[in-house]
């Protein structure tokens, strides 16, 4: 090692013996730092909390990776949304119609949809509502022609309770089809059996 | 940057999923107190075997009806009731259909007998027709007894739904011309041929108002 110094240019060679030698450090500098470290504030830990959140970090992640990671997301969101639909109630399924029958009991099986027909000449608006829309009078209006009003509906097989809201607030029964007992309400409701079809 | 973009996707995705259809929350629009109680009623149901729907879907025909939610929880507890009694009238294989139909009859005052009596000569045949017929005819002011022995003879002689339809439309129709609700439907019946043994069903010249209002 010596040998090889002694053969290095002069200036490098003064450069290494300086880098070499001990350096005389003060002696009272290491209890002035410890005491310069100790006066400063300890910062809280929701300070520190705050800093280390708020300092800006770059990640890197490989495409592989990062793919993984948002198909695990998406999982997330779909499952949570399955979650919170298996909390609801299960929603009619809207068949497109296929058939016309009359809003009564269907002599024939296989009919799925269903024509319902309102006489009322007078009327400036009507609607169909029942168990297969939840009530809802905005969800069937009827069309009207020379006074009769007339909707199509795809219904499932099964029993269904309906009524006609007649000017938005008059709930009118089938006449052309047998009545539910009295509603609750004050008010008498139809029914209509939908049978399903043969296989 | 990518893993951002799928983020903000999938949180999209949920939020759609809960917020897209307002059916998912048909309840919603009961006050609290009125909502807890039918959804307890529903859940009850449940959790013995009945059918959900009827007591949600008398729920919601009350919020369409305007009813305050007394009356709807009122209604709906009716319905729920007479669900069991049909139940357990009809046995644990009716269907839910047969059950609503049963819980029709029960409510204009059938007695749950006779819709046992039904229930053990069904013979695999549904009983929702009969049903709704009987409770439409007694909503229709034929006297019970006599609505529920016709229904009853009928069904045990052999009468399909297409009889039961008949029977309905020819009854009502007789009603609205101004016929007497149970001679009509004694009348109207004796019409219908029967599929088994003879119906002793009384002829209608034997019938007058004042025996088939007994």
């Amino acid at each position: 090692m010596t040998d090889e110094v002694e053969s290095l240019d002069p200036i490098v060679r003064w450069i290494v013996t300086e880098a070499r030698r001990p350096v005389q450090a003060d002696a009272a500098a290491r209890a002035r730092l410890i005491e310069a470290i100790k006066a400063e504030p300890v910062p809280s830990r929701g300070l520190r909390l705050v800093t280390w959140l708020s300092e800006p970090r770059r990640f890197v992640l490989p495409p592989l990776a990062t793919a993984a990671l948002a198909a695990g997301l998406v999982g997330v969101g779909v499952l949570g949304g399955l979650a919170i639909n298996r909390g609801g109630r299960p929603a009619a399924v809207q068949l497109p119609a296929v058939a016309a029958g009359q809003p009564q009991l269907p002599d024939s099986l296989a009919p799925r949809a269903v024509k319902f027909v309102l006489i009322a000449p007078q009327a400036t608006n009507v609607s169909l509502v029942g168990d297969f829309n939840g009530w809802d009078t905005g969800a069937a209006p009827m069309k009207a022609a020379d006074g009769t009003w007339t909707v199509f509906v795809s219904l499932q097989p099964g029993l269904h309770t309906y009524s006609f809201v007649v000017d938005g607030s008059h709930f009118v029964s089938d006449p052309t089809a047998p009545i539910s007992p009295d509603d609750g309400f004050g008010h008498r409701s139809s029914v209509v059996l939908v049978r399903k079809p043969s296989l | 940057m990518r893993a951002i973009a799928l983020l903000s996707i999938a949180t999209s995705i949920s939020f759609a999923q809960d917020t897209r259809d307002p059916a998912a929350d048909p309840l919603g629009r009961l006050d609290p107190s009125t909502r807890h109680a039918v959804e307890m009623l529903m859940d009850s149901a449940h959790s013995v075997g009945l059918p959900y729907g009827p007591l949600e879907s008398k729920a919601l025909e009350g919020i369409a009806k305007r009813a305050n939610g007394r009356d709807i929880l009122v209604a709906v507890r009716r319905v729920f009731r007479a669900l069991r009694d049909a139940r357990t009238a009809l046995g644990p294989s009716a269907t839910t259909d047969e059950l609503t139909a049963g819980a029709g009859a029960l409510r204009v005052g059938i007695a749950a007998s006779e819709l046992s009596l039904l229930a053990t000569t069904r013979n695999g045949k549904p009983l929702t027709v009969p049903l709704v017929v009987l409770a439409d005819l007694v909503t229709r002011g034929v006297p019970r007894d006599t609505a529920s022995l016709t229904i009853s003879q009928l069904w045990q002689h052999g009468a399909a739904d297409d009889d039961f339809l008949a029977l309905w439309r020819s009854v009502e129709r007789d009603i609205v011309s101004g016929t007497d609700p149970g001679v009509a439907l004694l009348n109207r019946a004796r019409e219908i041929p029967a599929k088994g043994p003879s119906t002793t069903v009384p002829p209608p010249a034997t019938v007058r108002p004042e025996d088939a209002k007994s």
